[in-house]
């Protein structure tokens, strides 16, 4: 199945793909949490503040994002 | 004789599993899977020989894979976010960096990748990208990796019969580096 199949296999709810669809909202969910982290640490924000707006304790978000900043 | 077979160029499986678990990372999964693991098989040269597909165009094949996927949801190109930093593997995996609390662990499939590779070899640590390669290449669809290739357009059953012969001559077809 190439890339192309794939575009036509969606039309007929092909559980493969709604299947993969889930793990990539899922990736992309990580993406944008990864991405707004490092905007709000950029805008000042407080690991404090990012560990309240996503509902975990700062020690959490701290120890997922800090070594990439 | 004590010494392992003329295998060429064998690594140790922890680091096959740590440049795998970037590999996840670098996309936002939990998981590390059976498509990472391919993906961490880039870093032997004769890897991309055999496929005739290069790490860049595969991680771009996973990506326009999602693109398909979320489009199948309703969600246009705009729901896109760059890729997660992937963090450095050192060169002598410890056990420490392995069992790392936020390491994405191995799926079921990718686990069984990794075992029935190592399978053959006397030390259980040491596997060559080359017999991992030829586990993954059994791999049927609906498995990510098998998904991952199909995308690329590579034949498995020519890839393995490539790799089978690779292995029988192995300076022959190894680029050297």
């Amino acid at each position: 199945m190439n890339v192309e199949d794939v575009a036509s296999a969606i039309a007929s709810n092909d559980p493969s793909v709604g299947l993969r669809a889930s793990l990539a909202l899922h990736r992309l969910a990580e993406r944008v949490e990864a991405d707004h982290v490092a905007s709000a640490r950029a805008k000042g924000w407080s690991w404090q503040q990012i560990g309240d707006a996503l509902g975990v304790t700062r020690q959490s978000v701290h120890t997922k994002y800090n070594k990439e900043s | 004789m004590t010494t392992e077979p003329a295998v060429p160029e064998a690594l140790h499986a922890w680091a096959v599993y740590l440049r795998a678990s970037e590999e996840a990372r670098r996309r936002g999964d939990r998981r590390t899977g059976t498509d990472h693991i391919l993906l961490a098989l880039f870093e032997d040269p004769s890897v991309e020989a055999v496929l005739g597909v290069s790490l860049q165009q595969a991680r771009e094949a996973l990506e326009s894979l999602d693109r398909e996927a979320l489009g199948a949801l309703g969600l246009g190109s705009g729901a896109d976010a760059p890729p997660l930093p992937m963090r450095a593997v050192p060169k002598k995996p410890t056990i420490r960096v392995v069992v790392e609390k936020n390491r994405p662990r191995l799926t079921p499939a990718a686990k069984k990748v990794l075992q029935d590779a190592v399978k053959p070899n006397r030390r259980k640590t040491q596997v060559t990208a080359q017999q991992v390669l030829a586990q993954i290449l059994t791999l049927q669809p609906p498995d990510p990796a098998a998904v991952l290739l199909g995308a690329l357009g590579v034949n498995t059953s020519d890839a393995l019969h490539e790799l089978a012969s690779a292995l029988a001559q192995p300076d022959q077809t190894r680029g050297r580096r």
